[in-house]
Order: structure tokens, then sequence, then C-alpha cells
């Protein structure tokens, strides 16, 4: 060995440790500037999701992944050695309220990345208030696919990203699963907003797409904390479908499972679809009230996929939490293992060298392999549908006959106009 | 034939189901004088203690309905001895936003005990199912309800018409001064009425925990607006014009949903304009 290589090794590695610890002293000699962390910490997570009102059990869902995401992530030495701190504010469901906590991450406490966001009316009042506050935001739980088609493809706010899984489950799986029902009368009973329109619209087309016979005979909308759906059943039960495709969620679903229970609408009608019906709210609030053989699905299912990482996942959120992680849980916690994927691949926390990063990453996760996709930001991953069914190891229904469809068979396609950009595909 | 039945025998239960609550704060407001933001976070903490009672002492459902808002009593007292009292005399923005505050304390306190979460009761063994009503079926509970609204309001009817608390409260009402003069002490009348309607209001909260099936933080917040409405088109502080406005609003609602889907939220709020329009009193609104 070598005068210069002994230096290499002690001398340079000691200096550049030394230059670190002080953050890089004014004394520090130039060729150290090099070995100086290019992070800095700590790195700060803003986060929310509402907190209040009759949806307040989400937020405390999404606390739960993202709280131990930053635990797991800060016991193993934090995001590119640096600690992360997390806040964690009510969004309730206002937009104003999205963007008033959105200005206060960056401008006031200087959060370095934004997650959250349960409502896509918010989601897509902050699209324009990312592109100027410039943060990376992972929306996490509002599922318009407007956000990722308008706002990143066309309009190129490239800061927003989503992880969680868009309209188009709710929307087109679901046709693909309803075409193999003998089921050719269908109805719905939806939330009167955007999403419960956007929904049952896609599920039309499609299902009209796949099986031309397909008639659609009967909706009621309900709007935003309707607590009584006895009228909406009324109208279902009039129209004497074959099938249900309804997109209520939450609280909302369990109120109108129960009574349309009372009613004997699921004695009369035999195909019943809620694409949100895999909620954990939902299965542990209805227990065993849930009627068997519904067909629902989620954003996350905690028994897929049926792997040691996900198996692992879910044992250690029992754990620590005692439950089973909702789907926002899930999506909480890898929303920030993106970021730290995204950060260690960018060597930075810039905005600019995030978001490339993030583009086209492929990661792992509890929910098995998530791809963003480059061209509109949002994750491409595939969840299960599934018949409700006992299960003597669960207070609550579970799914059985799982059947998976992948998602590039039911996502829209960029440039998301124009014929074959929606399934189904020819 | 099957569907206007059922149309209008949800209307009656869900118009009934918004009595039991309004009924409360017509009361509130007939004696006191004070718009109760409050009144809908009594009917919560009603659920919440009913369910409680309910689900942890093992009790039976009635046991629940009896103890819950009996503890919800105690609330109301508190509100009305050692806040609502220091500003009966000012500005009524001033006691809306007072009973606002308690809104957000409750619904907060609510989160504390009971968690964020949904609530979902067990379902009851009596009055529970449905039974068919021209081939279809109906929920015993709703039947129920529509059964309990009327008893409520006749009940309420009779205290204030024909018995001796009935006449000093309705005395009080109507001129404080002149009843305090003559010896009565309108100020624990006051807080009795007030915890009177906050039981009224708990009540309704314990009746719900069947009704709907769940119970979040927040609940209360829906049904104080519907509450208003009845009230407003009823008559600021007229129970006959609350009874009357809340049949009204559900039997209405109903029909909107089934018939005129696209218009089942403004229909309510048409009739409100309206009523408003002809009789700023409301139905049976006495002008002040």
């Amino acid at each position: 060995m070598n005068r210069r290589d002994f230096l290499k090794l002690t001398g340079a590695g000691s200096l550049a440790a030394a230059a670190g610890g002080l953050g890089g002293g004014l004394l520090a000699p130039k060729w150290v500037w090099g070995a100086t962390p290019a992070v800095k910490g700590p790195i700060k997570i803003g986060y929310q999701a509402i907190l209040s009102g009759t949806l307040a059990g989400y937020g405390e869902f999404h606390k739960m992944g993202a709280v131990m995401a930053i635990e797991e992530i800060n016991a193993k030495g934090g995001i590119a050695g640096q600690k992360v701190e997390m806040e964690f504010r009510d969004s309730t469901t206002k937009a104003d309220e999205a963007i008033k906590n959105a200005r206060y991450f960056v401008d006031s406490w200087g959060a370095d990345y934004l997650a959250g966001i349960d409502s896509s009316g918010q989601a897509l009042a902050l699209a324009p208030v990312m592109a100027q506050l410039d943060r990376p935001l992972m929306v996490t739980h509002g599922a318009t696919e407007k956000l990722t088609e308008e706002f990143v493809f066309k309009n190129g706010v490239r800061q927003i990203f989503r992880n969680c899984m868009p309209t188009y489950n709710d929307g087109h799986a679901a046709a693909f699963i309803a075409k193999d029902f003998p089921a050719v009368k269908w109805s719905t009973v939806s939330p009167k907003y955007e999403y419960g329109f956007t929904c049952w619209k896609m599920f039309q087309d499609s299902l009209k797409g796949l099986k031309p016979s397909v008639q659609f005979v009967a909706e009621s909308f309900a709007p935003f904390g309707t607590t009584d759906f006895r009228s909406h059943i009324n109208t279902i039960m009039d129209a004497k479908p074959d099938g249900l495709y309804s997109t209520e969620w939450a609280g909302e679903l369990i109120s109108f499972v129960r009574q349309a229970k009372e009613a004997g609408l699921f004695e009369k009608v035999k195909y019943v679809m809620f694409p949100v019906g895999a909620a954990m709210d939902v299965l542990e609030g209805l227990g065993k009230d849930m009627p068997d053989n519904i067909w629902i699905s989620a954003r996350y299912f905690f028994q897929y996929p049926n792997n040691k990482e996900n198996n692992d996942w879910v044992a250690r959120f029992n754990k620590r939490w005692n439950h089973y992680p909702a789907y926002v849980s899930e999506t909480a916690y890898s929303s920030i293992y993106a970021y730290k994927a995204a950060v260690e691949k960018a060597g930075s926390k810039d905005t600019k060298a995030v978001v490339a990063a993030l583009e086209g990453m492929e990661m792992n996760s509890p929910a098995g392999k998530r791809v963003f996709r480059k061209e509109d930001h949002q994750a491409m991953y595939d969840v299960p549908w599934g018949k409700t069914k006992s299960d003597p190891k669960f207070p609550f229904k579970v799914m059985g006959d799982m059947k998976v469809i992948p998602a590039k068979e039911y996502f829209n396609r960029p440039p998301f106009e124009g014929p074959g950009t929606t399934p189904p595909f020819k | 034939m099957q569907s206007y039945v059922h149309v209008i025998l949800a209307g009656l239960s869900s118009g009934m189901f918004i009595w039991l609550v309004a009924s409360g704060l017509t009361l509130i407001f007939g004696v006191l004088g004070v718009l109760n933001f409050a009144h809908g976070s009594f009917y919560m903490l009603g659920a919440y203690c009913s369910f409680t009672v309910l689900k942890h002492l093992g009790a039976g459902y009635w046991t629940g309905l009896l103890l819950g808002p009996l503890a919800v009593c105690a609330a109301g007292f508190v509100v009305e001895r050692f806040f609502l009292r220091h500003v009966y005399r000012i500005a009524l923005p001033y006691q809306l936003l007072l009973t606002f505050a308690f809104v957000l304390i409750f619904d907060n306190l609510v989160k504390i005990v009971w968690g964020g979460g949904a609530l979902s009761p067990p379902s009851l063994s009596f009055l529970g199912g449905s039974v068919p009503i021209l081939g279809r079926n109906f929920p015993v509970y709703n039947l129920f309800i529509i059964a309990v609204g009327p008893a409520v309001a006749l009940l309420l009817w009779a205290l204030l018409e024909k018995t001796w608390y009935g006449r000093i409260i309705r005395a009080s009402s109507s001129d404080r001064e002149m009843a305090a003069s003559l010896g009565v002490r309108v100020p624990a009348l006051f807080t009795a009425v007030f915890v009177f309607g906050t039981w009224l209001g708990a009540l309704g909260g314990g009746l719900a925990v069947p009704y709907v099936g769940l119970l979040t933080p927040g609940m209360g917040e829906t049904i104080i607006i519907e509450a208003f409405i009845v009230a407003v088109i009823g008559g600021l502080g007229s129970l006959k014009g609350a009874f009357v406005g809340a049949l009204v609003i559900g039997v209405l609602s109903a029909f909107g949903t089934r018939f005129f889907p696209a218009f089942d939220m403004a229909l309510t709020f048409i009739l409100m304009g309206g009523v408003l329009l002809w009789r700023p009193q409301g139905l049976f609104g006495a002008t002040r």
C-alpha cells in the first residue's frame, strides 16, 4: 500500500465524515464537499386526511399506515441517512381546507413531500396549487381519473402522483367481472356527486362494450350524508333488475346494506357489486350482517397478494395497531416508501429530481408490484375482486373466489381520448 | 300501488324520525328563545351513550334507550346552567356561536372517547326484521318509529296544554318578568326545559341506533340541518308546526327521490323558500 492509497482509506474517509458532521464546515477543503450528504435532514412529510365529521375514521386509518412507515424507516436510519418527520393535519372534505393545509405544510412548516387526500374534489382543487408550491404530492385515496388524465397528462402538473387505484377499478374492472354473470338488467344506487356518476358511466360503457345485450333499467343517486336509503331501495325494487352496482362507500354503504337487507333486496337481486365494499371499515362495520356472495373490491385488500411480503406486513400492522390494515393504511404506508425510494434513487430531495425518479419507478409494496406510469403518474398495480364469505378466523366477512384482472387490461390509456384509449381494448 | 305505499311508508318513517329530533329543538326555541345548534350533538351523544349501555353493560336495547338519553341530560344541564344562561340577554348570533362551539367540543369528545371510526350496532332481536306489506318487505323498526312520533307529539301536547307545569312553562315563555314576579323561579324552570329538550334530542339519537344502523362522529351535523328546516317551515317554536313540517318534508323527499330524482335535494329547499315567501313566520308560527 502506498501513501496515496493509505490517505484515501483513512484520512479522506475520516475527513469526509467530520465534514459531514459539521454540515460541511467552512474550513473543509474544497474536495470534501462531494462527501457531505446531498440530502439534508430532517426530511419533512406533510400528510393530510379526514379527521373530523362522519368520515373521521379514514384519517385514523391513514395515520396508522403513515406512522408505521416512518417508525420503520427511522429505526433503520431514515431516508438517505436523514431522520423523517411527519405532520398530520385534518383535511376535512372541503377543497379550501386541503389548499390551506398544503400551503401551511410548504410555506410555514417547510415540507419536502406531501401525501394523503381523501376526496377527489380536493385532489382536483389542489392540482394547480401544487404546481405553484412545487413539491411532490402523492394522492393516496382520491380516485378521480381526471386528476391524472387532465392535470398531470394534459396540463403537465408533474408534481402530482397517485399510488391508489383510480376509478378504473370501480368502473371498468367491475364491468369485466360483471360480463360473466347471467344478469342482463342492471341498476345502481350511487353517490350523487362526481365519483358516483363517473363510475356508473364507466361501468355502463365498458359492460356495453363487453356484452352488448345488457340493459340499464334504474339509477338512484343519494346525496352525500344520506342515512336513509329506503326511497332509493324502492326505486331499485320497482325496476326489478338482475344486477345492482353501487359505489356507495364507508358509513353510507353500511347503512345502505342494512336497509337493503331489511327490504329483502338481496333476495330479489342476485348479482350485487360493491367496488369499495372490501374496505375494512365496511367489512368490520357490517360484520355478520354483510350478506354472502356479494362481489367486492377496494384499492387494496389485506388478503392479497398472498405472499410473504404482504403477510408479514399485515402481521406487523396487526401487532402495532391491533387492527387489520384498511386500504388507505396500505396506500399511506407505501406513499412514504415510494418517496424514500425516489429520494435515494435521485440522491436529492429536490422536487425536480424526485419527480424524475418517481416517473416510471417500480416498487415492491404490501399491495404487490407498483409501477408509476410515466405519462400520467398513476401507479399500475393489481387488486382482487371477490365474493363475500364467512371465515371462522375473522369476525367479519372476507373475500372468496378472488379474481384478478391485470391493471393493464382495464386502465385507460394515454392519450385518454379517442378510440382505443378506454377498455375494452380492441 | 305497491310502490306508492312503500314510498309513503318510507316518507312517514323518515319524517317522524326528524320530528323526534326537531321537537326538542322547537321546544327550546319556543320557551327559551335559543337557537340551539348543539341539539344535533345531544342527538349524537344520545346515540353513543345508548350504544355504550347496550354494548358494554350487556343491557338490552330498551335499557340503553332509557339510560343513554338520561346520561346526556347531564351535558344539557351543564350547557344551560353554566354557559347559555349568561348569553340570553345578548343578540341571537352570539347564542348560535356559543352553541356551535359546543358542536365542535362534543364532536371531539366523541372522537376521544369512542374513537374516530364508525361504530356499527348489533342487529335487534326484538323489533328487528321486517314484515311483508303488499309483497315487499318493510322493516318493523320503521313501523315502530312511525308510531313513536305521534306518541311523543301527543305527550308533549298533553304536558304543555293540560298540566300545571305546562301552564307555568307557557306563562314564562310569553312573559318572563311577569312570571317571575308571580313567584315562578324562571331560571330553574328554563334549565329544566332545556334539559327536557336535551333529553328529547338524545332520545332521537337512541332511537337512531337501529334506524340508521351506524354511529359516526359528526352524525349530529347532518340531522341538525334537517331539524332546522323542519322547525323553520313549521314556524320556529311551534311544536304543531314542527310535527306537520316533518311529515311534509319526509313524505315529499321520499316522493322526490323515487319519482323526481333530479330534484330530490332541491324539493325541500323549494318548499322552504315557498313557505318563507308566503308566510315568513312559518306554517304555524306566531308573528313575533
